[in-house]
């Protein structure tokens, strides 16, 4: 209790002290960014998966070749969630004389428990659930084929049903399209028509929603057993791999955003404890010299820096709160449709984090002070005896390397930063050293100021050196973030140019390609593009045929069942790359198929390979002649298997076309599809919009991020600046006692910070650089990503600039520095 | 003695007063005195008579309230801070108590630091020839927290002659230092003081030392208590 009076005591006298505020400042500013980040990441997280809970009809859930055991439901009910199965598998379904093969999802009368499943029946669309026994909800391309209506009858998988409405939009997991016309049917239906039973190609799903804690828990109780055999875990994070990417991506971009901002508080952290620790050794001195015993001196110095962190960790959590509110209140809410709540724990982590990295940061130096010899009292040069090597300062390293890795979320994000971070900083003390042993050098004959400058930046060698990585480290955050972030996110944003195709148009015929695009682009269509689509299954792979083939990898046996989309062209789809082998081109001698990596992976497949594909009557059988790495995230029509057009091109095949139509056309796109009932025209404005949204959400974050993060660089500066102000001041002095001009002073300063600043400003640009390409690549995975080298420079130059300048304006009080101080100090 | 007709610090009537929290605070009063060129001269007085302050009028370090200081023949009181220092930087050196040499740099490089302010090429030279004079040629990379007490002081008088300034200021030049090593240090600032006749300003409380100079005033509250006159 005597204790903590006497730490308060402590810092009341002691607020005054400019690197007692840098320190409480520091934190507040890493408690903020951190919490602000980590709260609307949360929420922006939890929005997402919300709307990407919308796209799967459900919170989670499991999918498995076979009904999925009771205990799972049971589980989920146990927990108070909602619970409900579905099946889905091809059917052909007839109606009088017609028959068309169906996607057929058998659904029980709770699905969906997310999302919306919209109908249509008698001229009024309405948002519904699973079809009742006896009926059916088929989609217009399914009542086109069967020339079929809604009241009437349709036979599926051998049962009599009505159709009950036109299946207008079902939460499908963020399909684009699917391949055949779709059909709901009751669960139950399906059971008692066998279509479910042992040998069936049914998918089974058990969907559950309610509370994040509880899906969570029983997410966890799934995961703690073996599942069962071919199952898969079904979470709004595994949905299309369109939106998959984008949640990691802007899940990235945040933590790289927040930790930056907080590395860069922890540097100005570290910077401030140093210059409190060499401020507090003469009165650590006397107190060790009364008699006051070591431990107590560090638990004081503990308490004292308890006093100071903890109201400011708690401000930061507040003060979290508020502005991640605001922030939400201005962009968020606009963006995720789903309400959430404010999320009020990631502050509290960021509070704890913001106190680890001033433990860390601040510790070491404050650990050493507590060992200041009693004797320091008569002679200080016996306190600055610092040894070289010190165990502790590994501390702050560990602590940075710890954050990086909790924070990034990823382990290649965390190596890349600490990497390039670490590279940095090693740069930064070589480059200095290099440059002040050069400097020392060239002094002797080199102008007076700059000598001068040279000579001051030479005698501070240590102090210099700090000075320089911590600016260095400063400065490459904050390029990482203003230049290399934002040259990310446009990076990002033109996969996704304003003319990406925004309509799908499937089971175009042969006779129709010509009215068809001519009408199209009359309605102002680009980018227009069609590919020919042919409907077929893989028959054998070197001619043996695939259901005598066991394949390692589960997903192989259903892709072997499925009905694939085969396509052929003669030039390589522009996001498409070959990793192995050789693109075919489009007169290949023999049949060529290219199969991308994920098939390669599946069937163990490899150049020269021949597989054997049924289409329609005939058989066709190619040679694997490419491996294609495929960007599934580009909104392009992409295939696993591609032929080459001399030889695919007879097979029976319909077309299906890509195109951009600017917004506003919905009625004359209406009209094109009522003259043409057999087409399907799939609108993904919508899935476009969603990930655009991402872009601009991150875009936006990155953006408030930054702010704080100019704050925090701004605190490096100045709390770089202030480590030395104490030896400047004493030194101006004794310059002017000995005759020095104001103006040689200024010049040397302004010399000294010039290339201060310039050692920093390059390691900086040069870190930003290279950790931006990488980070590009390896992270953000955009392979033609560079960092804009002239912003990065111009930045690097300004900020050096910056530095002289305020480093000037700081020497300004130390220029005037009365030279009878030195008189008066003895 | 006889007297050269100009003297080279020459201060007439001067006063220092400062507004403390107090109110006014008259630190020094009707101070006259004149040093000639080669001369030793000692300021005594207890603590707080305003020895210090005196000393730094006369170097120019501050400009009197009233009254008059010539140094070298330029009225200080009428020169603005930066004709001052570079009359400073010309004509003289200074000696503190608490040696005020940069710990970040050598011996060789403290007494180097004047002659860098004046932008000479030969200052290791002469600074080598500098620390040869005061005996530490041997320790010239030695950082001043690996020196003793005596052996920074004497660096310090080494930076403060290494220039060849015509007046040399010595604040308690001896007052960090024991009784011997204080002699020693007496011993080469007035050897400095012959050798090179330069005039030496001395503030002291020491009597002994200040009995080694050939004349002195004793300051009594900030007033000149007993006038200057030969020893």
């Amino acid at each position: 209790m005597k204790l903590l009076r006497l730490a308060l005591r402590t810092l009341r006298r002691e607020w005054h002290l400019p690197e007692l505020r840098t320190l409480a400042a520091s934190l507040l500013l890493a408690v903020v960014s951190l919490g602000v980040v980590a709260t609307l990441a949360s929420r922006v997280e939890r929005g997402l998966l919300a709307s990407a809970a919308e796209l799967i009809g459900g919170d989670a859930g499991l999918s498995a070749p076979q009904a999925l055991p009771p205990p799972y439901a049971t589980e989920a009910r146990q927990r108070d969630l909602a619970v409900t199965r579905s099946a889905g598998f091809p059917s052909v379904a007839f109606a009088g004389e017609r028959g068309q093969l169906l996607d057929v999802d058998a659904v029980d009368g709770a699905w969906p428990l997310r999302g919306t499943l919209e109908l249509a029946a008698h001229g009024a669309t309405s948002a519904g659930h699973g079809p009742a026994a006896g009926t059916v909800y088929l989609d217009h391309r399914a009542l086109v084929a069967l020339g079929l209506g809604v009241g009437d009858r349709v036979q599926v998988g051998g049962q009599e049903l009505t159709v009950a409405a036109e299946l207008v939009s079902q939460p499908d997991g963020g399909q684009l399209f699917a391949l055949a016309p779709r059909a709901l049917m009751n669960l139950a239906d399906a059971q008692r028509a066998g279509l479910l039973g042992v040998g069936s190609r049914a998918r089974h799903r058990l969907l559950v929603a309610g509370a994040p804690a509880a899906i969570g828990d029983w997410l966890a109780w799934v995961k703690s057993r073996p599942l069962p055999q071919g199952a898969e875990l079904v979470t709004p994070e595994q949905t299309q791999q369109r939106m998959r990417n984008a949640f990691d991506r802007a899940g990235a971009f945040l933590r790289l955003t927040a930790l930056l901002s907080a590395l860069l508080a922890g540097v100005a952290i570290a910077l401030a404890a140093q210059r409190y620790a060499r401020r507090k050794t003469p009165e650590i001195a006397l107190l060790r010299a009364l008699g006051t015993a070591r431990a107590r001196v560090f638990a004081l110095l503990l308490a004292t820096l308890g006093a100071l962190a903890l109201p400011a960790a708690l401000l930061g959590v507040l003060l979290s709160w508020a502005l991640a509110e605001g922030a939400w209140r201005l962009a968020g809410a606009t963006f995720v449709h789903v309400p959430t709540a404010l999320p009020l724990l990631p502050a509290w982590g960021a509070a704890a984090m913001g106190l680890a990295v001033l433990a860390g940061f601040a510790l070491p130096p404050l650990a050493r002070l507590a060992e200041v010899p009693p004797v320091a009292v008569f002679r200080a040069s016996m306190a600055r005896r610092v040894r070289r090597v010190d165990a502790l300062y590994l501390v702050p390293g560990l602590v940075a390397l710890a954050l990086i890795w909790s924070q990034s979320g990823s382990a290649k994000l965390a190596g890349i930063l600490a990497v390039s971070l670490f590279g940095v900083a090693l740069l930064a003390a070589l480059l200095a050293l290099v440059l002040l042993w050069f400097a020392r050098r060239i002094a002797p004959g080199a102008h007076p100021a700059l000598r001068l400058g040279l000579a001051a930046l030479a005698r501070r060698r240590g102090l210099s050196t700090v000075q320089a990585t911590a600016l260095s480290l400063g400065l490459v955050a904050l390029l990482l973030l203003a230049v290399v972030a934002p040259a990310l996110l446009e990076g990002w944003r033109r996969e996704l140019p304003a003319d990406t195709p925004n309509w799908f148009v499937l089971n175009l015929q042969d006779d129709q390609r010509a009215d068809f695009t001519a009408r199209l682009q009359r309605l102002g269509a680009q980018e227009l593009n069609m590919l020919p689509l042919a409907v077929g299954k893989l028959a054998a792979i070197n001619g043996k045929p695939v259901d005598q083939l066991h394949f390692a990898d589960p997903r192989a046996k259903e892709w072997a069942d499925r009905q694939l989309r085969l396509s052929w062209t003669g030039t390589l789809p522009p996001s498409n790359r070959v990793v192995t082998g050789r693109w075919a081109g489009a007169h290949p001698p023999d049949a060529e198929v290219s199969v991308d990596t994920m098939w390669r992976d599946m069937f163990a497949l490899k150049i020269g390979d021949r597989m054997r594909f049924d289409v329609g009557e005939g058989t066709l059988e190619a040679t694997v002649g490419s491996v294609r790495q495929v960007d599934w995230s580009s909104f392009r029509v992409n295939f696993f298997l591609l032929l080459d057009p001399a030889h695919a091109s007879d097979l029976p095949h319909t077309w299906l076309a890509s195109f951009y139509l600017p917004r506003g056309h919905a009625d004359a796109l209406a009209k094109l599809s009522r003259d043409y009932s057999n087409l399907s025209l799939v609108d993904v404005d919508a899935l476009l919009d969603r990930v655009r949204e991402i872009v601009a959400q991150v875009g936006g974050a990155v953006r408030w991020v930054l702010g704080f993060s100019l704050l925090a660089g701004g605190l490096v500066l100045a709390a770089a600046l202030a480590t030395s102000a104490a030896e400047r001041r004493h030194e101006a002095a004794l310059l002017r006692t000995l005759g020095a001009r104001r103006g040689q002073l200024r010049l040397a300063a302004a010399c000294e910070f010039a290339l201060l600043g310039l050692i920093a400003g390059l390691t900086a640009a040069l870190g930003a650089f290279g950790a931006g390409w990488w980070l590009g690549r390896a992270v953000f995975r955009l392979d033609d990503f560079v960092p804009p080298p002239v912003p990065l420079l111009a930045s690097a130059l300004a900020a050096a600039v910056v530095i002289m300048l305020l480093g000037l304006a700081g020497t300004r009080k130390v220029t005037r520095t009365s030279p009878m101080r030195l008189l008066r100090e003895g | 003695m006889s007297e050269p007709s100009q003297p080279l610090l020459e201060a007439r009537d001067v006063s220092k007063t400062v507004r403390g929290p107090e109110g006014r605070l008259d630190i020094l009063a009707g101070v006259s005195l004149a040093v000639h060129a080669g001369e030793s001269f000692a300021i005594v007085g207890a603590s707080g008579s305003g020895k210090t302050t005196l000393l730094g009028l006369l170097a120019g370090l501050d400009v009197p309230s009233t009254g008059a200081i010539h140094l070298g023949g330029q009225p200080l009181q009428a020169m603005d801070e930066e004709a001052r220092a570079d009359l400073r930087r010309r004509l003289v050196g200074f000696v503190f108590q608490s040696f005020h040499l940069l710990p970040a740099l050598t011996a060789e490089e403290n007494v180097m630091l004047p002659l860098e302010l004046e932008g000479r090429d030969d200052a290791r030279q002469r600074a080598h020839d500098a620390l040869d004079a005061v005996g530490l040629h041997a320790r010239r990379r030695h950082y001043p927290a690996q020196l003793s007490g005596g052996e920074q002081q004497r660096v310090a008088i080494a930076r403060a002659f290494v220039h060849g300034p015509r007046v040399l200021f010595a604040d308690e030049p001896t007052g960090n230092l024991d009784q011997r090593t204080g002699r020693h240090v007496a011993d080469l600032l007035f050897a400095l003081n012959r050798d090179h006749h330069t005039t030496l300003v001395l503030v002291t409380h020491d009597a002994q030392l200040a009995a080694r100079c050939g004349r002195g005033v004793e300051l009594m509250e900030g007033r000149v208590a007993t006038p200057a006159a030969a020893r």
